[in-house]
């Protein structure tokens, strides 16, 4: 095949034969993030600009990840699960080691200059994880599940040493999912759902106080509001405040004064709430949705076992970051640090995203059409 | 997932909708403003009481970056201040208002230190805005100035990075922070926590309710063990020489006296002095900010040869019969190494060798008693280790052992390292405090305590069990030292002393002086150290700084 060929082919790939409304789904999630960090960063005194170009750059980068994965394809992915597994452990464990503390947690690496995320790329690394190991061993028996479950949660504790909580949910929000798509007795997945819940007292002595903190603060806000308590407070002053319709792009007062907390990265449905009212979050929910929707339909569809599973661990990965994300902005939900997916400002996370978007693709690629003999 | 979403879509009804109102309300006039109110530190003071480190009220001007930004409003405060004879421009606020900014509700100071007087004239003022207040910040002060600055340290702004890594103890930019000494090692039991009242204030900056506060924490009060007198004593006795005088109870490692000189006042530094100024005394060369006493490692010269002497009792390489031939000079293969008394001491045994501090004889029993045993004995008397003292900045020393010699130099043992190692040169390094724990472990029958500054520890040593038998012909030829060797004139103070005097090769100029002694000599009670850098011998510029310190304590004792 020639370049110009292969060139043809690609965008062939990526414009016509893929699902362009999940495309044009996440293009316009990433636009509308574009929008709200640019109008967050107005507030802050030294980058106006910055995070948006910065957030652009970041945007090709997953795209261009994203049209990579679409073009080699989940089998051939599949194939390399155990070891790209494999690295993303390797990458958790050295980021323990070597990792950059922020606000309490050792979650970053420096990577030329870079600087990534690999709880995020984890993530991606897991989904594909459980599709093969699931299909290969299916869950039948009390030995399957807990094979899996060691293997899975190698990750999981991992993340929770850096200590990132908020990561650590999201990969058993994708556990779950992928258990569930790959058929595993319903009995299973309740007594791992209880088991959950009754290791949550447990959980709560190893957390740090500041974790602790951020827990009791949603349960109550007004005890510590000047610490913990206070980005709640402000963040739910400043969706409330944006009414009906919003104050308008660029009008928001709690995030221009620096009343909101990091409003280009956790609070970023703070910052597009207050400025497009209920009606704008209303459509972002919808959009939202429409996303899941075209992903979930992707899985179903799906003749192959793996593909279902790997599309349904990343629709519950995205599902929990979107809801977290926004009922944390209203308070009705603890604050983890999680970017709200293709919104929030950060690199690894959409970077994560434009791979698992490119698996999904791909998934729906090898479903039947409806002009496809069967 | 649709619930989920559904769930969502209601919230941001109740949210933006229904509660919209009141929401929209408290964001147009975000109205909450902290008052920190800073409450006082600890005071530090000696054994008998007397101060060291003590809080002084003064007053901060402040105001809030909101009120602040208003047009008019630094002018108005520029020409407030300057009216009452307080120098301030209207830019020189803005910029200053600009580097304290944290966030819209911290306040942010506007004039510093001024006195009750000042600010009652301030506050009389009828044009005395309503968006600025006068709150009460503690300053320290070290009374002792220059004679405890190595002990007590200083306290200055908590800095950015030091906030980083603290983040869990809540600093705020303008607290303060122990930066050395004992501010630095009690900072948690020293700091006061500052009183947060968060309150919603009107348009006016009227308090309208509070919302929530947070009690001060006075800091608590920290007794050291250190006699300010003797301190007083060992910086006369040192005057203008560079060095140290250290002093420690026997028993438990208390620190009864800890000088290095030349020492620095602290008062400045903790109110804040221009970098220029901070530049020149870290670049002074006689380095006045290095705490010698356990910052500086020397060799120990002649006050480590107790410690091969004992060693070589111990493991029964000689008896205290045990005699050697000195004739001024030591050969080994082709090389000639050689007695400080040219003419030679004769026939010495154990104790007329510590007496006389014969070289020969201890390059003698070190050979015998061969380099493993001696760097064995020498690291369990806490060579190469840190003492644990509660200061930072301690230095290990250096054991100087084999695996170091090879990774320094490449090279291996020789013979001739151990005959340099026996009478305390070659690469071996410990500090003042490291041979005080040494001869108070003598003093002690066999324990090596833990120095320590606050009264309040009471950390238990580790006891070597040494034999009372080798022990008691140790303590008798350091004895004889002071009674008729080399450090009589240690002995004249009317105190008995015990101890051992020591002169250290100095590459750099004139040799260091050493005396290490314990007193009362049959009930030891104190170990002191003198140094004199670059003071020649320790028998002439040492032994008699040490007898005097020591008959200072035993006598306030009476």
């Amino acid at each position: 095949m020639t370049f110009r060929e292969e060139k043809r082919d690609i965008l062939r790939l990526v414009f016509v034969l893929s699902d362009r409304k999940l495309l044009f789904a996440a293009a316009g999630l990433f636009l509308v993030g574009l929008f709200s960090i640019f109008s967050a960063s107005l507030g802050m005194e030294k980058h106006a600009g910055v995070f948006v170009v910065r957030q652009a750059i970041w945007g090709i980068v997953a795209f261009a990840a994203y049209t990579a994965v679409l073009k080699i394809g989940y089998v051939r992915l599949l194939e390399l699960a155990y070891r790209l597994y494999g690295i993303a452990l390797l990458l958790l464990f050295s980021v323990l080691i070597l990792g950059h503390v922020s606000r309490g947690a050792q979650s970053w690496i420096g990577l030329a200059g870079l600087r990534l995320q690999p709880s995020e790329l984890t993530k991606v690394a897991l989904a594909l994880l459980l599709a093969k190991h699931l299909c290969r061993h299916p869950v039948e028996g009390l030995k399957d599940l807990a094979g899996v479950l060691a293997l899975a949660g190698t990750s999981l504790i991992l993340v929770l040493a850096q200590p990132d909580l908020g990561s650590a949910i999201v990969l058993s929000v994708m556990i779950f999912t992928a258990l569930y798509a790959a058929g595993t007795p319903v009995r299973y997945l309740w007594s791992l759902a209880g088991m959950a819940l009754l290791t949550l007292p447990v959980a709560w002595h190893f957390l740090k106080e500041y974790q602790k903190l951020r827990l009791m603060v949603f349960l109550n806000p007004y005890i510590d509001p000047l610490g913990a308590g206070y980005n709640v407070i402000q963040s739910r002053i400043a969706v409330g405040s944006g009414r009906l319709l919003g104050k308008g792009f660029m009008m928001g007062t709690q995030s221009k004064l620096g009343f909101l907390p990091e409003p280009h990265t956790d609070f970023i449905f703070s910052v597009f709430a207050e400025e497009f009212g209920f009606l704008g979050s209303v459509a972002l929910l919808v959009l939202f949705c429409f996303l899941l929707w075209r992903i979930i339909a992707a899985g179903v569809k799906a003749r192959d076992l793996r593909g279902k599973i790997l599309v349904a661990s990343i629709a519950g990965w995205i599902w929990f970051q979107a809801v977290e994300g926004m009922a944390m902005s209203m308070g009705i939900a603890p604050v983890t640090g999680l970017p709200l997916p293709f919104l929030s400002y950060g690199g690894s996370s959409l970077l994560a995203l434009g791979m698992a978007l490119g698996l999904t693709q791909s998934v729906f690629l090898e479903n039947p059409k409806p002009d496809d003999d069967l | 997932m649709v619930y989920s979403f559904l769930a969502l879509a209601v919230s941001l009804c109740f949210f933006q909708v229904l509660r919209g109102g009141s929401y929209a309300a408290l964001s147009t006039q975000n109205k909450i403003r902290v008052i920190r109110t800073s409450s006082p530190r600890g005071e530090i003071t000696d054994a008998h009481g007397a101060p060291l480190a003590v809080s002084v009220r003064t007053f901060d001007i402040v105001g809030y970056p909101p009120d602040l930004r208003k047009a008019g409003a630094l002018e108005e405060v520029a020409a407030l201040l300057r009216r009452q004879g307080i120098p301030a421009t209207a830019q020189g606020l803005g910029e200053s208002i600009q580097k304290q900014y944290w966030a819209p509700y911290r306040p942010v100071t506007v004039a510093s230190n001024l006195t009750l007087g000042q600010v009652a004239t301030l506050v009389s003022d009828p044009s005395f805005p309503q968006f600025l207040f006068p709150t009460p910040v503690f300053r320290r002060v070290y009374p002792a100035g220059p004679l405890a600055a190595h002990v007590v340290g200083y306290v200055g702004e908590v800095t950015r990075e030091e906030m980083e890594s603290r983040s869990a103890e809540n600093y705020r930019a303008g607290d303060l922070i122990g930066k050395t000494g004992i501010e630095l090692v009690h900072e948690a039991t020293l700091r006061g926590i500052a009183a947060e009242e968060a309150v919603e204030v009107d348009a006016l900056g009227r308090r309208r309710k509070r919302l929530s506060m947070t009690p001060p924490v006075k800091g608590k009060d920290l007794r050291l063990t250190l006699d300010l007198g003797a301190q007083r004593e060992a910086q006369q006795l040192l005057g203008e020489r560079k060095g140290v005088i250290l002093a420690m109870d026997v028993r438990d490692g208390a620190i009864k006296v800890l000088y290095s000189a030349p020492s620095y006042d602290p008062n400045p530094l903790t109110w804040g002095v221009s970098s220029s100024e901070w530049a020149k005394l870290l670049k002074d060369p006689d380095r006045p900010m290095m705490n010698r006493a356990i910052s500086g490692a020397y060799p120990p010269g002649s006050t480590f040869k107790p410690v091969p002497a004992l060693a070589a009792l111990v493991e029964k390489v000689v008896t205290p019969g045990t005699t050697v031939y000195c004739p001024g000079q030591f050969k080994l293969g082709n090389r000639v190494f050689r007695c400080w008394k040219k003419s030679g001491h004769g026939t010495v045994s154990l104790v007329t060798a510590l007496k006389d501090s014969c070289d020969v004889y201890f390059y003698q029993v070190g050979l015998w008693l061969g380099a493993d045993r001696l760097l064995e004995w020498s690291q369990k008397m806490g060579v190469g280790q840190l003492t644990g003292i509660d200061l930072p900045g301690e230095s290990r020393g250096n054991l100087a052992g084999k695996e170091w010699k090879k990774r320094r130099f490449s090279e291996s043992w020789f013979q001739g390292d151990t005959v340099n190692y026996s009478i305390g040169q070659g690469f071996l390094l410990m500090t003042p405090l490291q041979l005080a724990r040494v001869y108070a472990a003598f003093a002690n029958g066999g324990k090596l305590v833990i120095p320590h500054l606050s009264d309040e520890e009471h950390p238990a040593g580790i006891d070597l069990h040494l034999p009372p038998e080798a022990l008691g012909w140790v303590r008798k030829g350091m004895e004889e030292v002071v009674r008729s060797g080399t450090g009589r004139a240690s002995g004249v103070y009317g105190v008995s002393v015990t101890g051992k005097t020591g002169t250290a090769q100095n590459p750099h100029g004139e040799d260091h002086a050493w005396f290490v002694g314990y007193a009362p000599s049959d009930k030891p009670r104190y170990v002191a150290v003198a140094l004199v850098e670059g003071g020649g011998h320790g028998s002439s510029a040492a032994a008699p700084l040490v007898g005097q310190i020591l008959a200072y304590l035993v006598g306030v004792e009476r």
